[in-house]
């Protein structure tokens, strides 16, 4: 016998079984156009966290930035006023959704909405967006060639509390495949309540690019006393795909007070530190491809870029086109 | 614009580029199809465990990331969980396809008769394997992957992949010898 047997066993499929999975995953994709929303949500590599019930993972995993101040009669009071890229690992993210455990009941049965997010909507210019959210705007004095603000829309994320359970953080852990994180028993039953402040988001328009530019007092996250918070941030590094090792020299990096953490899918783009008038901020550059013309041909690849920076009682956030230049040139310009 | 949300923005920017899930759809079906197949020998269970494979894979296709894997690799990784999902409900029955009649245009019923008496030593002598050089043999037969692209899959060294494959197939080899001199 030589190799040959082996591959004469292979065989094409049945052509009523092809043809019939075919109609199975167009049914699918209908599915999908009729449920666009829900299925964005779950299609993106961060925004699976930020889905409604979702948004404690994401304050969990990656926007609760744990103080150094360990116990305090009353709550720590958080506010970002810097920005750390953290690498995630989208498999990770991806075992979440493929595994056993179901994610969602995992962390929503964890969350009393206080007050609701509010979807993004439509208003007549900044002065009513301002009127409306109470936030002091300011506006980019500088805009690329041709152009113009073409929207206003004015949103938020609502205000929540998210009990820690530890047993359910250890299940966490353990789908993800970390199995060398202790999970203090303290944390069991604290509770951390997250306000986010309105957005106001302006969408400058000029030809096929859009520039959105992004502004809110920023989260509040209130801390509960008695919960070692530099551990949770290793934790939650731990769950974003750093290793032990790796979790601990960038905690040390970090000033947990102040530091809002961004999940950057790794290998999704690169980022750099950049300087917007005096602060620091993160520049994420990333390589995108338009969408297919009528003719059915795929687009050209477009790098895009988000940059993050804040202000005293501020958080800004400016996407678009190109590498970063314009969006810098524009975020270097807001008054 | 749908993005109020600041790391929603910041989630669009690592979107993937658009891909042809049609053709990926026409070119992986019988590469997924054969790697069940040598899997576990029974045209039934791997139309069953394709169909799973390709729902999953349809579902989550939005978060396939071109820059980490070619896709045959990824739709390979989603099906090598599904099969082991199936054992686990399945173990220890492997069974046999009992359907391999049926002579082909060029041959006379004598030489289908033969060809499907050896195909059907061939599956049986497959599926007294060891379960790792199954799956091996499964990836490298069944769904025609690289050496490397089983490393890659399974975590062994490509040239690990070889020599298993190497062994195995010699393995088989005098086992179907053996059967013959009986």
């Amino acid at each position: 016998m030589n190799d040959d047997p082996l591959s004469e066993l292979r065989e094409e499929p049945r052509p009523e079984f092809a043809a019939s999975l075919a109609r199975r995953l167009r049914e699918l994709d209908e599915h999908e156009r009729a449920h666009p929303h829900g299925e964005r949500l779950r299609v993106r590599l961060v925004p699976p966290l930020l889905a409604a019930g979702l948004v404690a993972a994401l304050a969990l995993a990656f926007t609760l930035p744990p103080v150094r101040a360990a116990a305090r009669e009353f709550l720590e009071l958080f506010r970002v006023k810097r920005f750390a890229a953290v690498p995630v690992d989208p498999e990770r993210l991806a075992r979440l959704q493929e595994g056993k455990v179901d994610f969602k009941a995992l962390v929503s049965e964890q969350v009393e909405w206080i007050e609701p997010a509010q979807e993004p909507e439509v208003v007549d210019g900044p002065e009513e967006a301002a009127a409306r959210t109470g936030v002091a705007l300011r506006q980019p004095t500088v805009l690329p060639e041709e152009a113009a603000l073409a929207e206003v829309r004015v949103g938020s994320p609502g205000r929540f509390r998210v009990r820690l359970d530890v047993a359910k953080l250890e299940s966490l852990a353990q789908t993800l495949g970390v199995e060398d994180v202790a999970v203090p028993p303290a944390w069991d039953g604290a509770t951390i309540e997250v306000a986010g402040a309105p957005v106001v988001a302006m969408r400058y328009h000029r030809g096929e690019d859009d520039f959105m530019f992004f502004q809110s007092p920023g989260p509040q996250v209130q801390l509960p006393p008695g919960v070692d918070l530099a551990q949770l941030g290793a934790f939650a590094l731990r769950m974003a795909g750093m290793s032990a090792e790796e979790a601990r020299a960038f905690a040390r990096t970090i000033d947990w007070g102040s530091t809002l953490l961004v999940p950057i899918p790794a290998e999704g783009g690169n980022f750099r530190e950049v300087d917007v008038n005096g602060a620091k901020g993160l520049l994420v550059t990333s390589i995108q491809k338009s969408k297919p013309g009528p003719d059915g041909k795929s687009g050209r690849s477009r790098r895009h870029s988000v940059l993050l920076w804040s202000a005293p009682g501020k958080v800004f956030a400016l996407a678009g086109p190109g590498d970063g230049v314009l969006v810098l040139e524009m975020a270097q310009s807001v008054r | 614009m749908g993005g109020v949300r600041l790391l929603d923005w910041l989630g669009t920017v690592a979107e993937r580029a658009e891909i042809d899930w049609d053709a990926v759809y026409r070119e992986e079906l019988p590469r997924i199809y054969n790697f069940f197949r040598y899997r576990f020998g029974n045209r039934s269970s791997a139309e069953d465990l394709t169909s799973v494979t390709f729902e999953k894979a349809w579902r989550a296709r939005h978060r396939y990331r071109q820059e980490r894997a070619a896709v045959s690799t990824w739709l390979l990784a989603i099906a090598r969980n599904v099969a082991v999902d199936h054992l686990r409900q399945l173990r220890p029955e492997i069974p046999l396809d009992e359907a391999e009649a049926g002579a082909r245009d060029d041959e006379t019923p004598e030489t289908a008769a033969l060809r499907t008496s050896q195909h059907r030593r061939l599956w049986s002598l497959l599926a007294a394997l060891p379960a790792r050089e199954q799956e091996l043999l499964s990836l490298k037969y069944g769904a025609g992957a690289t050496n490397r692209a089983i490393a890659n899959l399974t975590g062994l060294s490509e040239s690990n992949v070889g020599t298993i494959l190497h062994r195995t197939v010699i393995a088989l080899r005098a086992s179907w010898h053996e059967g013959e001199a009986r």
